[in-house]
């Protein structure tokens, strides 16, 4: 049993000052985070007018993550990675800033950092 | 390094018993402004690739900006997570701190109803971390985990904890004893005996068999033979090799319970990295922690003086050794 530890034991303080990708966690830390994400970003306007639609709730098919469109119309929100994601636009907050209809499109070719222009039409 | 904890309040919505930072509602430290923060942060040079900086307190969820924070630090490059004890975790703040590129969260639950609202000090705070959990183990973005901090009261709770953990969806759950440091010092009821430290141990190689959740003893201590039976590595305390932290008055440091004595600069005169770079001499060369007890001891390869948590200034000795618990129990 001795000789097993001080086998990984080696291996682990070895380690410890040459890689950084060692996965470690503190005593009273949260366990480290290897999980590839990226950064989706974007505006939503009105197909119509140009002008920037607020509150439409931009959301990652089968996750259940969202976020509001603010008074420019901009969104932005980390999400864990995957392939072909769509993403969904709804107007959710009835006809307080117009109406328009839903709209999903699928993100592929995804790097850190995509960004998404989004004209919706009025219903 | 590629582990920061940032104390980024001292601020507190409970009380607990155990707190090993003594903090309160009404700190006498103002937050650390986020700008402070981040200009330590960018004297970092070619941060790792999964470099975490690791929002504590305090309740971080009491600041305002917390989002703002980890958005800051995520569009570093650099990953982020947080420690709460989950009483202000919403379903929208959930979302928002998912938003803001959170990939790390550990909650920590004390108990059944009864002992984890007595060690939290607050009445209701079971029910509300039960929801932060359910919250919580529902997003597979997040590596998540529960931490329990084992005491004389929950002792006897550790398979109905277990079982409510289970039915809530949780995956990672992480076993502490508690350090007579902070508000703990001197109540006896917080701290395990001999016997149910092994105990604790016990179960805990006994879950790991049975495969139901991935349970371990967090690195806190060296545990003699139970070494690579309740951890998936042998115990090495990498606080200041690994870990470094800013605490809430600027001071550089390891892990944010160790003793204030050891604190190797301020970001507020100092080059943060600088510091990580030239300092931290007794958090590498452990070789002053061989006295008292650890002076003759045949484990002290393995164990190095036990966490540094353990050592405070006017002590000559460790102030808890695993390892002699385990070994005066089976005497």
């Amino acid at each position: 049993m001795a000789l097993k530890r001080n086998w990984a034991r080696g291996i682990i303080g070895g380690l410890s000052f040459t890689s950084a990708l060692f996965v470690f966690q503190a005593c009273y830390g949260t366990p480290q985070d290897m999980m590839d994400d990226f950064l989706v970003e974007g505006k939503v306007t009105s197909k119509s007018t140009g002008h920037p639609i607020r509150d439409i709730r931009v959301s990652v098919a089968d996750d259940g993550q969202f976020v509001h469109t603010n008074s420019l119309g901009k969104f932005g929100f980390y999400t864990a990675w995957r392939e072909n994601m769509i993403l969904q636009f709804n107007d959710v907050d009835a006809a307080a800033n117009g109406s328009y209809a839903s709209r999903d499109t699928v993100l592929n070719d995804l790097s850190d950092r995509v960004y998404v222009d989004i004209a919706l039409e009025e219903k | 390094m590629n582990y920061l904890f940032w104390e980024c309040t001292t601020r507190c919505n409970l009380k607990c018993l155990h707190c090993g930072s003594d903090c309160s509602r009404d700190s006498s430290h103002p937050d650390m402004p986020l700008e402070d923060f981040l200009a330590a942060l960018d004297t970092i040079k070619d941060p790792a690739e999964n470099f975490i900086v690791v929002l504590s307190g305090g309740e971080p969820l009491l600041r305002r900006d917390l989002e703002r924070c980890g958005r800051e630090i995520r569009n570093r490059g650099m990953r982020w997570g947080m420690v709460t004890n989950g009483h202000l975790y919403s379903r929208e703040r959930h979302m928002a701190l998912l938003n803001a590129g959170m990939g790390a969260l550990t909650i920590s639950l004390d108990g059944l109803q009864d002992s984890h609202d007595w060690l939290r000090n607050t009445p209701g705070s079971f029910t509300r971390v039960g929801s932060a959990i359910e919250l919580a183990a529902s997003s597979p973005r997040l590596n998540f985990d529960v931490v329990t901090c084992v005491n004389r009261r929950n002792y006897s709770e550790l398979q109905q904890i277990l079982e409510f953990l289970v039915r809530k969806g949780v995956k990672a759950w992480r076993l502490f004893t508690i350090t007579p440091i902070g508000r703990a010092k001197g109540r006896q009821e917080l701290f395990l005996s001999d016997s149910e430290l092994k105990g604790m141990l016990d179960f805990i190689t006994d879950i790991r068999k049975k495969n139901i959740i991935d349970v371990k003893f967090s690195c806190e201590g060296y545990v003699g033979r139970y070494e690579l039976k309740v951890r998936d590595t042998p115990f090495f305390c990498r606080a200041g090799i690994n870990i470094g932290s800013v605490l809430i008055d600027g001071s550089i440091s390891a892990c944010p319970n160790i003793d204030r004595d050891f604190v190797q600069g301020n970001i507020y005169k100092d080059d943060f990295y600088r510091i990580w770079e030239s300092g931290f001499a007794p958090f590498r060369d452990r070789s002053w922690t061989r006295t008292g007890p650890c002076a003759d001891c045949k484990d002290y390869r393995d164990c190095l003086g036990n966490g540094l948590h353990n050592w405070q200034t006017g002590r000559n000795e460790v102030l808890v050794c695993h390892k002699r618990m385990l070994d005066r129990f089976q005497r």
